[in-house]
């Protein structure tokens, strides 16, 4: 009965029906704003100012000095007011990479990660010199280390600009040596001389288990540059990860895990903190020698100030390079699809310092980042910096070297670099020799790097056709 | 009038209906499409016909690795966990004071977060400083490298598995209840022994709560991803990388959309295929009570 037509409940029913009506288009219609229409509010507070969009991936102690040296710039200057934003670093790159394809990249990016090569190759990234006058570009060009240079190279292009290069070398413990009868003065010069001593530095319990690791060796990539060897060949573009001075590396890192046992390292080594900050076992006298990167300086500093410690440039074996290791560093990318790239060019001019190097020179000693001209160096900030943390001249001394090596530019980086990660464990669990290891390694790569390129030249032929 | 009323109805379901098409059936009609393209997000899909398909099966030897990864985890894990929850929810079935502190004890471990759970094991199976480890060599026993060793790796992930019988094991638990006492009645009177119920009562009309658990087990076991993703990476020597862990490492590492498309339509053939046959055989062991 309720529901006959014209009677008073029947109307009271489309009343309701109506109200629902609205309620539910009403939620529809803010969903889809929420999804489609919805601009988060941007931190921006500077009003009239070009607004750029810098999103990185630093967070605690790091992030307040990046937030700093926003803060610097903002002040610098009246044109621009850039707004930084945290991305997580586990996903930053991903999310830039859907940003921008979405219309809604940022207008720079603060990157580590191996993505220049991958990303250029799909059209992603702005060249830099583009945005520099041609004056500008030679000036820069010629004065960067060589590492900055490669580490922003691609196929004649230059995508990344460093903002503090990553430089590895040995830390030890003088105390150590002294415990074990070795002069902490002398540290040997070559690596055959350094792993004899070695062995006076470890210490065992009753059962033979593992209390102290004398020399910590890991990471083929530094020991592939302290060899001479070499993952790319830049006269021909080819890899080369079967080197022979690449197998040389991987079997000599074999052998020495071989001979203090890479299970028992590696239980040792599970039963200790983490490796970040005030957790890495090296305050707490679980290495004597180690190879780290700069970055522990000012971690020393801060977590363990007590901590007698000296710093070494890795000694190379015979026929190996001097003041060599693998480099990776922070860079700042533009993407293609930015909106203010001039605002963009202008903050990365102002933090690397590539306009000014004496101003800019604060700034990397605030985050204890390596120096990536000449001219930073010797501004008196950073030499300030350097007669505070003497230690820190052994990484800015590697800078310089051209036998600092990055990743090889290929498009297959990432890929490339944990198969490497893979055959180091390979051979040095001996399932594989060092030499089986790396052709398997090489063999992966040149077909994941040959799908690669067929994709990209079938997307150009592609896109020539009309 | 049943018009409005249908009408009414469809209006309040709408938005789930909006979620539904939008966030499910978009995106499972888009990856199969995406499954013969060559997508790298950046570039537009391109279509290769079964060229990914022909990569999975003839050029990824991880593909391979990965399959035979899941394959074992499945073949131990799945059955081990359910007999460890038929096994507890036969032992809290049992009238014995404090019952309800012992099934919520048993119970807690599945509600406990994932990631919570793999941090937690990590440092259970640590090799040095690790509880699993320290109690074995009590025993006087040197316990494993678990998570670091390619030959303990999986089985280190199945025996954490067992920690979370416990959802499996409420289930279990109220089909125990739902057994008719005078089933049990009949038996005693005609002498069965404890075992001889549990042999042919218990099991045989808990069959099909262990065939809903043994499907919704051999789902999940194919699908996972969370403490491999998050204990080991896929390591050491791709021991723990499971098809799901390629997949997204192919996806979201590499940028292979496509590619990764096809992993996840392949993984779901095998699924509705294994599925299919554990329905198929489910006439045979599987007892309704009718």
């Amino acid at each position: 009965m309720a529901d006959e037509p014209g009677t008073a409940p029947s109307r009271f029913v489309f009343v309701r029906l109506a109200v629902r009506l609205v309620a539910v288009t009403a939620a529809i219609v803010f969903a889809g704003w929420l999804f489609f229409g919805y601009t988060p509010p941007k931190r921006q507070t500077l009003p009239g100012r070009q607004r750029v969009i810098f999103w990185h991936m630093w967070t605690s102690n790091w992030a307040d000095v990046v937030n700093r040296i926003v803060d610097r710039f903002n002040r610098s200057q009246d044109r621009y007011e850039v707004v930084p934003l945290i991305v997580p670093p586990t996903s930053g790159s991903l999310k830039t990479l859907i940003a921008s394809v979405g219309g809604d990249a940022p207008d720079c990016m603060g990157q580590w990660d191996p993505v220049i090569p991958a990303w250029v190759e799909r059209g992603a990234l702005t060249p830099l010199e583009e945005l520099m006058t041609p004056k500008e570009w030679q000036d820069v060009r010629y004065r960067m280390y060589p590492a900055v240079r490669e580490i922003g190279t691609y196929k004649g292009h230059f995508y990344g600009l460093s903002t503090g290069m990553n430089i590895w070398a040995i830390y030890y413990r003088p105390s150590h040596f002294l415990e074990a009868g070795l002069d902490p003065n002398r540290f040997p010069e070559t690596l055959e001389e350094l792993e004899s001593l070695a062995d006076r530095l470890y210490r065992y319990d009753a059962a033979g288990r593992l209390l102290r690791i004398g020399f910590l060796t890991e990471w083929l990539a530094q020991w592939i540059a302290v060899f001479g060897g070499s993952l790319y060949d830049p006269q021909t573009n080819r890899l080369t990860l079967c080197h022979p001075r690449n197998i040389e590396a991987l079997a000599w890192l074999t052998r020495h895990s071989d001979r203090y046992g890479f299970e028992r390292l590696l239980q040792f080594r599970a039963g200790l903190p983490s490796t970040f900050a005030a957790d890495w076992p090296f305050l707490s006298g679980a290495y004597s020698i180690v190879v780290d990167g700069q970055w522990r300086v000012e971690q020393l500093r801060q977590y363990g100030p007590e901590v007698d410690y000296r710093t070494v440039p890795i000694p190379p074996p015979r026929g190996g390079q001097p003041l060599a290791c693998w480099s990776n560093g922070n860079f700042m990318i533009i993407p293609r699809t930015a909106r203010n790239k001039e605002g963009a060019m202008a903050f990365i001019r102002f933090w690397s310092g590539v306009d000014d190097p004496h101003r800019a020179a604060e700034f990397y000693t605030w985050g204890g980042w390596l120096p990536i001209v000449p001219e930073i160096t010797e501004a008196p900030a950073y030499q300030d910096y350097l007669r505070k943390f003497p230690e820190f001249r052994t990484f800015v001394k590697i800078m310089a070297s051209p036998n600092v090596q990055v990743s090889p530019p290929t498009p297959v980086q990432a890929y490339l670099m944990n198969r490497l990660s893979w055959a180091e464990d390979a051979a040095r669990r001996g399932v594989l020799s060092p030499r089986q290891a790396l052709e398997q390694v090489a063999g992966d790569v040149d077909r994941e790097l040959a799908n690669f390129l067929l994709s990209r030249e079938t997307d150009r032929q592609n896109a020539k056709t009309p | 009038m049943v018009r409005r009323r249908d009408l009414t109805g469809w209006l309040f379901a709408l938005p789930a209906v909006i979620g539904l098409v939008a966030f499910t059936v978009y995106p499972f009609v888009a990856s199969f499409y995406l499954s013969f393209c060559d997508y790298d997000i950046f570039t537009s899909p391109r279509w290769v016909g079964l060229a990914n398909y022909h990569t999975m099966f003839t050029r990824d030897p991880l593909f391979w690795k990965s399959l035979q990864n899941v394959l074992y985890y499945t073949v131990f894990a799945v059955p081990l966990g359910i007999a460890f929850g038929v096994i507890l929810a036969l032992l809290l079935d049992a009238r014995i004071r404090g019952l309800s502190v012992y099934r919520t004890i048993y119970f807690l471990p599945s509600i406990v977060p994932v990631v919570a759970t793999s941090v937690l094991w990590m440092w259970l199976l640590n090799p040095r400083i690790g509880l699993v480890n320290t109690l074995l060599r009590l025993a006087g026993v040197e316990g494993p490298n678990w998570l670091a060793d390619p030959e303990w790796s999986k089985p280190s992930l199945i025996l954490m598995s067992i920690w979370a019988a416990g959802g499996t094991m409420i289930i279990y638990l109220a089909g125990l209840k739902d057994i008719p006492i005078s089933l049990y009645e009949a038996a005693m009177v005609d002498g069965a022994n404890t075992w001889r119920r549990l042999r042919h009562i218990t099991l045989p009309m808990l069959t099909p709560v262990i065939f809903f658990n043994l499907v919704m087990g051999l789902i999940g076991a194919f699908q996972y991803f969370t403490q491999a993703f998050i204990m080991t990476g896929g390591g050491p020597l791709d021991s723990t990388l499971f098809y799901s862990l390629h997949l997204f490492f192919q996806a979201f590492q590499y940028l292979k959309m496509g590619y990764a498309s096809a992993m996840a339509w392949f993984l779901f053939v095998i699924v509705v295929c294994i599925t299919a046959v554990v329905f198929k055989t489910q006439g045979r062991w599987v007892h309704y009570g009718r």
